[in-house]
């Protein structure tokens, strides 16, 4: 038997316990977030993290790239740009091309390919590109859209070598690559698809 | 194109499902199989993990908090956190009390950030009940429930919402919150108590 006092309770329960509405915009931000959790775990070891580690490496690795372009550097200079190897120029230069050994030594950047993703959706309000290479950050690549033709592009740098990707459409729409292949590989239940860049 | 498929979809499958037709244990043990191929790295399973407890982060992060953003956020750090923190979960241990545990302290963390930020704000003289008109009583009984449960202590709240709410057991509580059973059940006694007059005093007005 509910007594008055129980009887207030139960009503209180049975309207804390309703479903609350649930935004699948922020639900998919979940999985994006978790998914770019995993990307950073996935690469970035154990003992990375560990103080005093990634000081040394970077300290090591500037050190070694001083000596290296001390060392290059005049043999470099006197064959001039362009007359060696040459590497694409990292995306955001101005397009001059760098020597492939400094570059090599120094840093991969210069390894960096320049793709261009286009996808069309007249009726979007907002397209993104996620992928590995965003560590699945909605926020990191954004399209626009070109008013005349209505086609969404963005011009990603990307290492040579697989990607996966997808286009995330006003925040909450997850549509694979219509043009491009099918990942067999699934992320977080969510359709990718795969992107091959060459070597430079 | 299609541009309709949900995320959480593979590939056109159908994502696992958590009712079994034949009894709550089988369901049950499911979970547990979820539970593991989450732990081990399985993304899938990590997605629906979050589908089945979403709603139920969210609820109670919503009756925390009181703010749709700050709740959304606090579930999101949840997951992130739960996902991290996998290998250490043992799994003789409750799942929800380990989930409830961070969500908990997700929601704490999210309250006092809220609570210094509007520390600041001045609202000058307010009548103690602002005068409002009800054409729907359910509404208005909504905002009357409501409006107890915030005025509760946070950690009579807390512990209200987990036992009333999200149906954990004392034991669970326990876990969650690091408190003793005693203190808990005399948290909830408090809360009811509390509520019951807030309610009452609201249906006597």
């Amino acid at each position: 038997m509910i007594d008055e006092r129980d009887e207030v309770i139960e009503r209180v329960r049975s309207v804390l316990r309703e479903a609350p509405i649930v935004d699948a915009s922020a639900k998919a931000r979940l999985l994006v977030a978790v998914a770019a959790e995993r990307e950073r775990t996935a690469v970035t070891p154990r003992f990375w993290s560990r103080p005093g580690v990634r000081a040394a490496a970077v300290s090591g690795l500037v050190a070694a790239a001083l000596v290296v372009g001390w060392l290059e550097w005049p043999k470099l200079r006197s064959d001039g740009p362009g007359a060696g190897a040459t590497v694409a120029s990292p995306v955001g230069l101005d397009g001059a091309r760098a020597p492939a050994s400094l570059a090599r030594i120094t840093t991969d950047l210069a390894a960096l390919r320049s793709v261009q993703l286009v996808f069309r959706d007249p009726a979007a309000h907002r397209v993104s590109v996620v992928g590995d290479f965003t560590e699945w950050d909605a926020h990191r690549a954004p399209m626009t859209r070109d008013s005349a033709s209505g086609l969404w592009s963005v011009t990603v740098a990307l290492r040579p070598g697989r990607h996966v990707y997808a286009f995330l459409v006003d925040d909450t729409i997850w549509v694979q690559d219509p043009r491009a292949m099918e990942a067999p590989d699934v992320d977080f239940g969510r359709p990718g698809s795969v992107l091959l860049v060459g070597q430079p | 194109m299609s541009r309709s498929r949900p995320l959480r979809l593979v590939h056109g499958e159908a994502p696992l499902s958590l009712s079994p037709p034949d009894g709550e244990s089988n369901g049950a043990d499911e979970r547990s199989l979820i539970i593991h191929a989450a732990k081990g790295g399985d993304v899938r399973a990590f997605a629906t993990l979050v589908d089945i407890y979403y709603a139920r982060c969210l609820r109670f992060a919503l009756h925390m908090l009181f703010d749709r953003f700050d709740a959304e956020e606090a579930v999101q750090d949840t997951f992130v956190r739960v996902y991290r923190a996998f290998p250490k979960y043992r799994e003789d241990a409750s799942f929800e009390a380990w989930l409830f545990r961070i969500l908990a302290n997700r929601c704490r963390t999210a309250g006092a950030r809220t609570r210094r930020r509007t520390d600041v704000v001045h609202y000058g003289e307010v009548p103690e009940r602002p005068a409002r008109v009800h054409h729907d009583l359910a509404l208005a009984w909504r905002e009357e429930i409501e409006l107890a449960l915030a005025a509760l202590p946070i950690e009579q709240r807390e512990a209200f919402l987990m036992h009333h709410v999200e149906d954990l057991s004392y034991d669970d509580m326990s876990r969650a919150t690091g408190q003793g059973v005693s203190a808990l059940k005399m948290r909830v006694k408090r809360a009811c108590d509390a509520l019951r007059a807030a309610l009452t005093e609201s249906d006597d007005d």
